[in-house]
């Protein structure tokens, strides 16, 4: 899998590929050449691509904290994928994968890079990428506005920058 | 001064912060042309590593983990019990596609579907298991790669009927918080 997965990042351009056997000697490799994107798989023995994404984002020795982190994986469950999401990991890509799904995945992180965040219990990439719709609770800023509403607000604004 | 309700959650401090774009400054604009992605999918299918040595691995650790269900105490921590199941048919999940065998990666979701959603490795839950893993390994002994056609199809119907069974005995051994994503947005 690891041959495969190198031999299809080489064929996408990419001109530095570095390989590690599990979490551990990954983590080594990462300090030591800082690359620009991690990719890992979940199941590794002794360190986990779970323990990898935390240490890379926690270890004072981390290079670079910000580092996209790709998971790869069979397991497909929403407390799974949760899972990986708390730990730090970027992007999540079940296995098994086509050469469009990983490309999909690396396009991701390159243009839409998601912003951290930081907070007492959680240290990683902003979990929330859409908009929250649907929304009926209260409304509690002065600020704050429904879906339906700012959606109307920006077409009035749009008619009235025509109109100008 | 903030006022504070007394039944309202302490807010949560958070900092926001927007890393450097390097790979972007690295990589430039556009894309990938459709022949390199056409490339890099030929080559993920014409790979050529044999799959049953990986495959012996998994199952034989499934077959562990079957042996650790079977002879679990009652007061054995189950999600410990079910993981020893859950993590080698993972595996098979995540390799078997990968190298010529979707029939054992729909095999193995099936059975993953299963283990995530029960809340106890019971002794029917353990033979549904069992099923599974003699079906997985009959495909990879038989070298079975692709869908495995008409037989592949009713192999899958049969473990599917068999959990079906299950869970109309076993209702109650079912986690209502399970379900499946495939990304999140």
């Amino acid at each position: 899998m690891l041959d495969l997965a190198k031999s299809i990042m080489l064929t996408f351009g990419v001109q530095n590929v570095y390989c590690a056997k599990h979490g551990e000697e990954g983590f080594r490799m990462f300090c030591e050449y800082n690359p620009d994107i991690v990719i890992s798989d979940w199941m590794m023995k002794p360190m986990d691509g779970i323990s990898l994404t935390r240490r890379i984002r926690n270890d004072a020795k981390s290079p670079n904290k910000f580092v996209p982190v790709i998971l790869m994986t069979g397991f497909s469950e929403r407390r799974r994928v949760f899972q990986a999401r708390d730990a730090g990991v970027t992007e999540f890509l079940v296995k098994p994968f086509n050469a469009r799904d990983l490309y999909r995945r690396l396009a991701q992180v390159i243009e839409r890079p998601r912003q951290f965040v930081r907070a007492d219990d959680f240290f990683g990439p902003d979990r929330r990428r859409k908009r929250m719709t649907g929304y009926d609770g209260p409304l509690r800023r002065d600020t704050d506005v429904r879906p339906e509403d700012y959606l109307r607000n920006l077409a009035d604004r749009d008619m009235k920058d025509n109109d100008s | 001064m903030t006022q504070q309700h007394f039944n309202q959650t302490p807010r949560r401090r958070a900092e926001f912060i927007k890393p450097p774009n390097t790979i972007k400054a690295k990589v430039g604009s556009g894309g990938l042309a459709e022949e390199i992605l056409d490339r890099a999918q030929r080559l993920l299918e014409n790979n050529t590593v044999d799959f049953l040595p990986l495959a012996e691995i998994y199952l034989s650790a499934l077959q562990q983990g079957i042996h650790i269900a079977k002879h679990a105490e009652a007061d054995a921590d189950q999600e410990y019990v079910i993981s020893t199941m859950i993590y080698p048919a993972m595996q098979l999940k995540a390799n078997g596609g990968m190298f010529h065998y979707p029939l054992v990666t729909a095999l193995a979701d099936r059975l993953i579907q299963f283990l995530e959603v029960i809340e106890e490795a019971d002794l029917g839950a353990v033979e549904i298991v069992l099923a599974f893993h003699t079906s997985i390994r009959a495909v990879v002994v038989g070298r079975v790669t692709g869908s495995g056609g008409v037989q592949g199809v009713e192999l899958q119907m049969a473990l599917e009927q068999a959990c079906t069974r299950y869970f109309d005995k076993n209702p109650d051994n079912i986690n209502p918080e399970a379900t499946r994503v495939t990304d999140w947005e």
